[in-house]
């Protein structure tokens, strides 16, 4: 156990026997950036919705500010809507390291080393993370956890979209949120503050990606570019 | 126009000679038939159905009771400039048995509905305003002795149908707002045997309930509803949909307080907390007091009055989200959440800043590894890495 803990947290050797990981598929690459592009413009047009905080002067029928804000919201939640339908087919048909088995840490050991990954992480321990290929069990959590967001996100959006023709599909599948929430302004308010969800996952998000990359050289943001990560020939991950 | 007490109503008349008696030509009539039709959303076809069945009607038979409410819903139905014909007709099926408006009193008014539900028994439209509170044994509304639920059971029994006028008959209304001491619920919480029609707003506009009761008389039954119970031809758009402030909010145009330059020149309030987009009525086609205006018209903000709970849910009436912890805090949510976002931007700096102290120290005290492939990691860049296969 303790020679596959001291693999990959120290810097990779600049040279030696590596191996090609292929780890994220096209559709999922594709989807990661088609989310991530979509969720910045659904938060900056959400907020702008929410609380208008710029507005125009002038005559209204020269301006059409708050309908574009609200045409891009509905065409980046439905690009968003589109990555779900591919990330839930995914987990069904992608490798290993994709389907929806990497994205429930639920075994002993994956529990055992979910808090060894925590304990790396609060006490700047990064040798003593146990390394992975795909996602570690902490981030196997957050991610499930992030889906479950945007779900609530996207069926609270769908409720509030479909108000605009109460005859309309959209109002006939998602009208049963705001009784069950207590009424449409709350189901408002829960979209509102999910928002804020997003905006604190961002920087946390992008800063261990980054932080990972640096530590141990491995390859993790290309990862999402390329598919995969070159990794010394020997090294042992607990996902191998 | 037509003065409400020139012509009685006479025990064998048709509406249509009772009609003609207090002045209302042909022409009128059928002209506000058309209306009707239009408001109900039915084609013209409609038209002289719509009129033969109202003329031809001999005794209106609408029992109108009243339970814990503020008048409001009658108030509004009876305060027009100029009583419409459809006043008329609402005068006459509502004089049996409407506290506000019956001329009797005491037992001789009690009377008057008992006989009234016992002619008519089965086929009567029952118009309730006001909610039925049933705390404690129902003891905060009794009426002759009895509570508002024996009455409105009593009442609904021989009823064809029955027509829940105004927020309080439809939910319960401002008695019903947390934490709702009485204990009070809308009609359809008591009746569920039987139709109950919403018409949903504090108060709601007279002429969704005339045309509701139009409708009944002429056609033997309810309009189409929606999930709530409320007519669609009147509660099937959104407020927001159909005001004559949307060309503002498209463009981006907010008031932002009641006296700036933007109120003035009547600009969206969606600012300062309007719930039109939240809020089924059709406030601003068929507007208030013979089509004057109506609240967003003249500047203030809906607030949301035709749906559900709006007392908890909607307020406060002049913000955008709810107060949903009742202490305020939402009111800055955005502001924790902002500061939540940057809180996560500095702890994760932070965290930067310390791991890369941790690296730093742990990397000086590594020693130096040799690579399999010979180099070393402290090798200077000059020998080019060669990796294999
Ligand atoms: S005033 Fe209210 S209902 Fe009218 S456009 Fe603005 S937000 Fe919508």
């Amino acid at each position: 156990m303790s020679t596959i803990m001291a693999a990959p947290p120290k810097p990779l050797p600049r040279t030696g026997n590596y191996r090609w990981v292929s780890l994220w598929g096209v559709p999922i690459r594709v989807m990661h950036w088609a989310a991530a592009l979509s969720i910045v413009v659904l938060a900056v047009t959400g907020l702008y919705i929410g609380k208008p905080y710029f507005m125009t002067s002038g005559e209204a029928s020269s301006h059409f500010l708050m309908g574009w804000m609200r045409f891009l919201h509905f065409t980046a939640a439905g690009v968003v809507v589109m990555t779900a339908v591919v990330r839930v087919y995914w987990l069904f048909a992608g490798n290993r390291y994709e389907r929806w088995r990497a994205l429930v840490p639920v075994s002993r050991k994956n529990l055992r080393n979910l808090l060894r990954q925590a304990r790396a992480y609060v006490l700047v321990r990064p040798e003593e993370a146990p390394p992975y290929l795909g996602h570690n069990p902490l981030q196997q959590m957050s991610y499930t956890m992030l889906y479950a967001i945007a779900a609530a996100q996207v069926v609270t959006g769908f409720a509030l979209y479909g108000q605009y023709n109460s005859a309309g599909i959209f109002y006939r599948a998602f009208n049963w949120i705001g009784p069950l929430l207590g009424g449409i302004p709350n189901v408002r308010f829960i979209h509102h503050e999910i928002t804020w969800v997003f905006a604190i996952y961002l920087p946390i998000h992008v800063y261990l990606s980054i932080r990972a990359d640096v530590l141990e050289h491995n390859s993790t943001i290309s990862s999402i570019v390329s598919g995969g990560r070159m990794v010394p020939a020997d090294a042992k991950f607990q996902d191998d | 126009m037509y003065s409400p007490t020139s012509h009685p109503w006479t025990e064998g008349e048709t509406l249509g000679h009772h009609l003609e008696q207090r002045g209302v030509s042909r022409r009128d009539f059928v002209e506000y038939c058309g209306g009707l039709c239009a408001v109900l959303g039915l084609g013209n076809l409609a038209v002289p159905r719509m009129a033969r069945a109202l003329q031809t009607l001999k005794r209106p038979s609408v029992i109108w009771i009243q339970l814990q409410e503020c008048t409001g819903c009658v108030e509004s139905v009876i305060r027009t400039s100029e009583p419409t014909i459809g006043n008329l007709i609402l005068d006459l099926v509502s004089l049996d048995y409407s506290h506000t408006l019956m001329a009797a009193a005491g037992h001789q008014a009690e009377d008057a509905l008992q006989s009234a539900m016992k002619q008519n028994a089965g086929k009567y439209l029952l118009v309730v305003t006001g909610s039925v509170p049933l705390a404690d044994g129902g003891v905060y509304l009794t009426i002759g002795g009895r509570t508002a639920e024996t009455i409105l059971k009593e009442a609904a029994a021989g009823a064809a149908a029955v027509v829940a006028v105004g927020a309080c008959a439809h939910w319960g209304s401002v008695q019903a707002a947390r934490p709702n001491p009485t204990g009070a619920v809308g009609v359809s919480a008591i009746i569920k045997d039987k139709p109950v029609i919403n018409i949903a707003g504090c108060p709601p506009i007279a002429d969704v309930i005339t045309a509701t009761v139009v409708h009944f008389l002429t056609f033997g039954r309810m309009p189409a509803t929606d999930g709530d119970g409320r007519p669609l031809f009147a509660y099937g758009a959104r407020i927001h949909d159909q005001c004559s402030r949307r060309a503002n909010f498209d463009a981006g145009q907010f008031v932002t307080s009641f006296d700036d330059d933007a109120a003035r020149q009547g600009w969206c309030l969606y600012h300062v907390g309007c719930k039109g987009p939240a809020t089924f009525s059709p406030c601003p086609i068929f507007q208030w007091n013979d089509a004057t205006s109506w609240p967003i018209g003249a500047g203030h903000p809906c607030l949301g009055c035709t749906e559900r709970h709006f007392w908890d849910t909607m307020t406060p009436f002049y913000g955008r989200l709810p107060d949903i912890g009742g202490f305020g805090v939402e009111r800055s949510a955005d502001i924790i959440g902002a500061a939540l976002a940057v809180g996560a931007t500095a702890g994760v700096a932070a965290h930067a800043v310390a791991t890369g102290i941790h690296e730093a120290r742990r990397r000086r005290s590594l020693p130096i590894v040799e690579a399999p492939g010979g180099g070393s990691s402290a090798a200077p860049p000059s020998s080019p890495p060669s990796v294999k296969e």
